[in-house]
């Protein structure tokens, strides 16, 4: 099939404006607008610093704790924004998919970039609370965005997959977010991996192996300390291998579905 | 999921040597319609386990065939639910045929409704570059086009305004001055024409005289006067099928006698 070159240039100009409109709107009517992006999670941050780190003690043993636990929730709401928008960005936009043809992908693409420049800035805050905490800054550093595109692999893959899917049953969306809640205790993010070691060697591993975990950790690692368990260290460096390489199975098989279900959401919507 | 779908074939080319534009051979659809509630994942489960298939397949379009030539103005008419609007909505790309092949040939801009994607919180101008990037257009290419836009659509003030605040008359002329500048070798139409009033329809009529001859336009009206007026051809549709094709007034003719 011949596609005009046009089209390319076209699909970037679409993506560009309807990033930019998602945007525009997300925040629109509220007072501090854009903040809620920042605060949002360094609320979730101070909660379960006071919650975690202060009355029940946890991770004494690792420096830094504080913006150790930041990163993680920092990332973990990166990866549910964009999961949770990404299912839904087909329903949100059936008024575009149902009027005009275009590849889809671009509008599941344009709903979750919002969370990626969220993402961002927040590594900017990230970054200057470890400084003000007294992380020295290293090479390892240059990790972390190469990670962070990991982990949005993941969050797109899931978002196609299960995105298609809800453009007709809808539950999945109510599925997605009670999973997510569940998820949220299977990935060290308040817990530091050091205590499930202390219990189960091995239900530690079974965290590790998670793609999620493995991002995070490996995020806490070269940014924060070298003191994280990651799952290279603790599991092996296959485990590594294998949590990217399914990362990499889920975009595929999630792109490929989406492929094929999306001629179809027009008349499904 | 159950029995397959049937699938068509959607071709698209850009072959200047061809002087068709459109091509359908059997172009059918059909649409999967639940039977009782069977939107979610528990009344389909629960289907199944009682073997209901949960929906039946209707049949909108039957074994079209057709073509358009390159410059031609074409007008598809018939009664609501005859699946005129399908049949633009396959030429379109919007919905993919079930049976038969289509082939466009070059590039195409369809109008299924004016101002896609106008959203109300945002400015006129916001919604002028968004309206512009769902048409294709780059912002370069807006920017160069953007006074000429306001003017057409004679909304100098309210540019900045946001779009809940105009009416539904000026949100049609401005979406209606986005959608005339947009330039593909194949225009699709569906009820565009009566937007405005009698002034602002005056210069639409304009506008489309001036196409006509150098533009593929496939028009979707039920105003026998516009296939008589605009049109070099009609086709109607009725019952999926094409009923009726050739000159305006002969197809006219017959529209008017669905009623009699």
């Amino acid at each position: 099939m011949k596609i005009p070159r046009v089209w390319n240039k076209r699909n970037l100009v679409l993506l560009k404006e309807l990033t930019k409109t998602d945007f525009k709107l997300r925040y629109q009517g509220s007072v501090l607008g854009y903040l809620w992006a920042l605060l949002r999670p360094l609320l979730m941050f101070a909660i379960l610093y006071v919650v975690f780190a202060k009355l029940l003690g946890m991770g004494n043993d690792i420096p830094h704790y504080p913006v150790y636990l930041l990163t993680g929730t920092v990332l973990w709401s990166f990866f549910t924004e964009c999961t949770q928008q990404g299912i839904q960005a087909m329903v949100g936009r059936g008024d575009l998919i149902r009027k005009i043809s275009f590849p889809k992908y671009i509008v599941t693409v344009s709903t979750t970039l919002t969370a990626v420049i969220n993402v961002l800035i927040n590594l900017a805050v990230i970054v200057i609370f470890a400084l003000i905490n007294g992380v020295v800054p290293s090479f390892s550093w240059l990790l972390v965005l190469p990670l962070i595109f990991e982990l949005y692999l993941l969050a797109l893959g899931i978002s196609f997959l299960l995105g298609s899917i809800n453009v007709k049953y809808r539950d999945i969306g109510s599925i997605w977010d009670v999973l997510i809640q569940a998820l949220f205790y299977a990935i060290p993010i308040i817990y530091p991996v050091s205590m499930v070691v202390q219990t189960s060697a091995f239900a530690a591993k079974l965290i590790l192996i998670n793609p999620i975990a493995q991002v995070i950790q490996d995020v806490r690692w070269s940014l924060i300390t070298p003191v994280t368990i990651t799952t290279s260290d603790f599991v092996g460096v296959w485990a590594e291998l294998a949590a990217m390489g399914a990362v990499l199975a889920i975009f595929v098989v999630g792109a490929l579905v989406f492929r094929k279900r999306s001629r179809f959401f027009a008349e499904e919507i | 999921m159950s029995e397959k779908r049937t699938i068509g074939k959607r071709i698209e080319i850009c072959d200047n040597k061809s002087n068709s534009a459109i091509i359908a051979r059997g172009l059918s659809k059909s649409f999967r319609l639940p039977t009782e509630r069977a939107w979610g994942l528990k009344q389909t489960l629960f289907n199944r386990l009682r073997g209901i298939k949960g929906y039946r397949d209707q049949k909108v379009l039957d074994g079209i065939d057709l073509e358009i030539k390159k410059g031609e103005f074409v007008g598809i008419v018939g009664r609501n639910g005859s699946g005129k609007s399908t049949l633009l909505k396959l030429l379109a790309g919007i919905y993919y045929p079930s049976a038969g092949e289509i082939t466009i040939n070059g590039s195409l801009v369809p109008f299924i409704e004016l101002g896609v994607g106008f959203n109300m919180e945002l400015s006129g101008r916001e919604n002028v570059y968004l309206n512009g990037a769902i048409l294709g257009f780059s912002n370069s290419e807006i920017d160069a086009m953007y006074d000429d836009i306001v003017k057409f659509a004679e909304l100098g003030d309210f540019m900045d305004q946001k779009l809940k605040n105009y009416s539904s008359g000026m949100q049609v002329r401005l979406a209606f001055s986005i959608a005339i500048r947009a330039k593909g070798d194949i225009l699709i139409l569906d009820e565009v024409l009566a937007v405005g009033d009698a002034e602002f329809q005056n210069k639409c009529n304009d506008y489309f005289e001036s196409l006509h001859g150098n533009q593929t336009m496939i028009l979707v009206t039920h105003s026998m006067d516009n296939v008589k007026k605009f049109c070099d051809r009609a086709i109607m549709i009725e019952n999926g099928k094409i009923a009726c094709e050739g000159k305006p007034e002969k197809v006219a003719k017959a529209y008017e006698k669905l009623w009699s």
